[in-house]
């Protein structure tokens, strides 16, 4: 009788423990799935190892791959390549999204397809979305090659994958297609919460469209748009498909960011050592970039 | 007692029977993974399958689990299926990536398994390339030489004949490269070439321009070779025909195949594989293989078989008898009618394999021609740097490509990175 008292969780005392309990396989989901594979990755950072064995003995620890990362040129063009990617895209789908998102929160016929279109980027899965744009961007038969063209833009094809500059660009804009419907949707979401009576007592006051959303949906957004900053930007920092199928970090590495010499590293030159290195510091950079962001941002301005 | 000893009748029955009906066929079962990316392959897959399915009617009881992973994944999923314990058993690789996984230890040393059953590798093409730190790490699936493909009736055109040296190849190129509507769009390619993708293809495509102006990476004794006038030649060349658009560029190699077989590009130089896609293509009226223009072909070691050093004996014996299977001179003879492809065994029989693949002789001769030469795609002494030499280069010449730098500058930088890495630098 004692021992059925003593697991009693329904006692006032005792009720904290349900919760843990139930907390409980999701915590041991994570450490699995997210803290393992992360301490093993530092770890393995920490060895001289090419190919790594799971349960082969550890080799003996050195700090060797973080001193080759950071005299590595190639290390900082990545993070350079990296950080003109973020903000190029986080930008571009900022305003492609918020202003969609602005578009179909009007009244307008036609509006629920409308919001359709918006989001179908987000549904098409990415390396079909890639596959289409490598089409869209081939050198030799691509379709905006042909559209520049006939359009007397261009005096013949864009060699978009070949051309440092034109690579970026390529990557960078298919990066804004898969990613601006979900700061639309964000916003959508954002803007259906601000009360209508703000934007009545603005009218009232003679605040005109620009005003309106200058001083009322602006701020009340920012709480949304933190966040959704916060999320774009680990996006794109962790990205990997697009620039693998459409550039593969070329040319001459213009579109290599952190995650693609993370890759190359591992799986290209079989130095796993030295990319856990490359993925330990990718880490890093995240979530200090996360904690400015959230700190600064996720404040509404009232 | 009775009782008793009849209970005891009827357990040792059931568990004897539950033996007989679970526990025989877990034993007996086996089952060998194998992963390829040739299982779709026309020619070569259909080979594949029917070693397999020899090789289980031959063993009932196990099965060989042939598995596809594409060519583009390859070398990350082995490297996982290796590093996480769960190797397949028949382990298939390029002949320019099993040296890491030899080098870890991964492959079985197949020498004792050679000697135990007396096989003389004596003249198999290619088979120098398994030997790795003194052992047998592989048995070399293939070598093979490059021909040349061309589309006779855009050559017959222009009223051009078929290219024997690099000028004739140039001037043919260039005669066929066409923008019929004048939109600055090229309709039609003289060759064409694969540049985007994996750096090892980017330097197997440029190899024949090198290979023909006398140059080449290394030399024997594994010493790089870059900075020669031969090898400025090689690049000059290379660079003329991209600059000057002779090739569709950023496209993959598949895509190239395609494109050639379909009568958009005049001439290609390819491996013997080129031909089941030719036959498929919307042009195979007019696509024709002859002899490469250039001097030696290029050519090879393509890929190997081996064996996974951690699985248990009994499933080694049986990975062996699989590998054995297929170096057989019948089923070597069967890589080419059914794999349309140069067997690198010395004693399989080919005669009368040219009424079925009647290019068969040229393949032959266009191998002999890159083994006669030494020709290998993989430089002796990058062997394990192989990925990250091949990056370098294609790096660099993409450099020269865009910049338009001199060749002459460029072999000198070409040479110093080469020599880093080849020093652990």
């Amino acid at each position: 009788m004692s021992r059925v008292r003593l697991f009693d969780l329904a006692r006032p005392s005792r009720q904290h423990l349900m919760g843990y309990i139930l907390l409980a396989p999701a915590v041991l989901l994570v450490g699995l799935i997210i803290v393992y594979p992360l301490i093993i990755s530092i770890d393995l950072s920490l060895q001289a190892v090419k190919l790594p064995r799971i349960g082969a003995p550890r080799a003996p620890f050195t700090t060797a791959n973080y001193e080759r990362l950071f005299a590595s040129s190639e290390f900082w063009m990545a993070c350079w390549v990296t950080l003109k990617l973020v903000v190029v895209v986080t930008a571009g789908s900022l305003i492609t999204g918020v202003s969609t998102a602005l578009l179909v929160n009007n009244r307008f016929r036609g509006r629920t397809l409308a919001r359709l279109a918006m989001a179908l980027p987000w549904a098409v899965p990415e390396v079909i979305a890639v596959v289409i744009f490598a089409w869209i961007f081939d050198s030799s038969f691509g379709l905006m090659s042909w559209l520049l063209v006939k359009l007397g833009l261009s005096n013949g094809m864009v060699a978009w994958v070949s051309t440092p500059g034109a690579a970026f660009w390529a990557v960078a804009i298919t990066m804004i297609w898969k990613g601006f419907p979900f700061v639309s949707i964000m916003t959508l979401a954002g803007l259906q919460s601000i009360p209508t009576d703000f934007y009545n007592a603005a009218k009232v006051d003679g605040a005109n469209v620009f005003q309106r959303f200058r001083w009322i949906t602006l701020p009340l957004l920012m709480p949304v748009l933190g966040v959704t900053l916060v999320l774009v930007i680990l996006w794109v920092f962790r990205d990997f498909s697009i620039i693998k199928v459409l550039t593969e970090g070329g040319p001459l590495k213009s579109t290599q960011t952190l995650s693609i010499m993370t890759y190359d590293q591992a799986f290209g030159f079989f130095n796993f050592g030295y990319a856990s290195a490359v993925g330990v510091v990718t880490l890093v950079i995240c979530v200090v970039a996360s904690l400015l962001m959230l700190g600064r941002q996720t404040r509404a301005m009232y | 007692m009775t009782t008793t000893f009849g209970r005891f009748v009827r357990t040792a029955t059931a568990a004897a029977l539950l033996s007989a009906t679970m526990l025989s066929p877990a034993l007996a079962d086996t089952t060998l993974k194998f992963v390829s990316w040739q299982v779709d392959d026309a020619g070569t897959g259909d080979w594949w399958k029917a070693a397999i399915a020899a090789f289980e009617e031959a063993n009932p009881g196990v099965k060989v689990e042939f598995t596809k992973v594409e060519r583009a994944a390859y070398a990350d999923t082995m490297t996982t299926l290796f590093a996480g314990g769960q190797p397949p058993h028949i382990v298939h690789l390029a002949s320019f990536e099993f040296q890491s996984f030899a080098e870890n230890g991964w492959m079985e040393n197949l020498g004792p398994w050679l000697d135990k059953d007396g096989i003389d590798m004596t003249g198999w093409a290619g088979q120098g390339k398994c030997m790795w730190n003194g052992e047998t790490a592989c048995i070399m699936m293939n070598y093979f030489g490059f021909i040349m493909a061309y589309n006779k009736a855009l050559l017959e055109q222009e009223g051009l004949s078929v290219p024997t040296t690099y000028a004739e190849f140039l001037e043919v190129a260039r005669k066929t490269t066409k923008d019929f509507n004048g939109d600055g769009i090229t309709d039609q390619y003289g060759t064409g070439h694969e540049t985007k993708g994996g750096a090892g293809q980017y330097l197997t495509e440029m190899l024949s321009y090198i290979l023909d102006a006398g140059a080449y990476w290394t030399d024997a004794d594994g010493n790089v070779t870059i900075d020669t006038p031969q090898m400025v030649e090689g690049l000059t060349r290379w660079k003329t025909i991209v600059k000057e658009g002779l090739t569709p560029i950023d496209l993959s190699a598949g895509d190239i195949r395609k494109l050639f077989a379909d009568g958009k590009i005049a001439l290609r130089l390819d491996g013997p594989w080129l031909y089941g896609i030719m036959q498929n293509g919307a042009a195979a009226a007019d696509t024709v293989v002859a002899e490469p223009a250039f001097t030696p072909p290029v050519g090879g070691s393509s890929n190997v078989l081996g064996m996974a050093s951690e699985i248990p004996d009994g499933e080694k014996a049986l990975v062996w008898d699989f590998i054995k299977l297929v170096m057989s001179p019948e089923w070597q003879r069967k890589y080419a009618t059914i794999g349309k492809n140069t067997p690198p065994s010395p004693v399989a029989d080919v005669s009368g394999v040219e009424q079925d693949v009647p290019h068969f002789p040229l393949l032959i001769k266009t191998m002999m021609a890159a083994s006669d030469a030494g020709v290998d795609r993989i430089p002796t002494g990058l062997e394990i740097q192989y990925n990250e030499f091949g990056k370098m280069v294609q790096e660099e010449v993409q450099r020269m490509l865009i910049q338009d730098l001199d060749p002459a500058e460029v072999v000198k930088v070409m040479q110093e990175r080469a020599e880093a890495i080849k020093n652990g630098g």
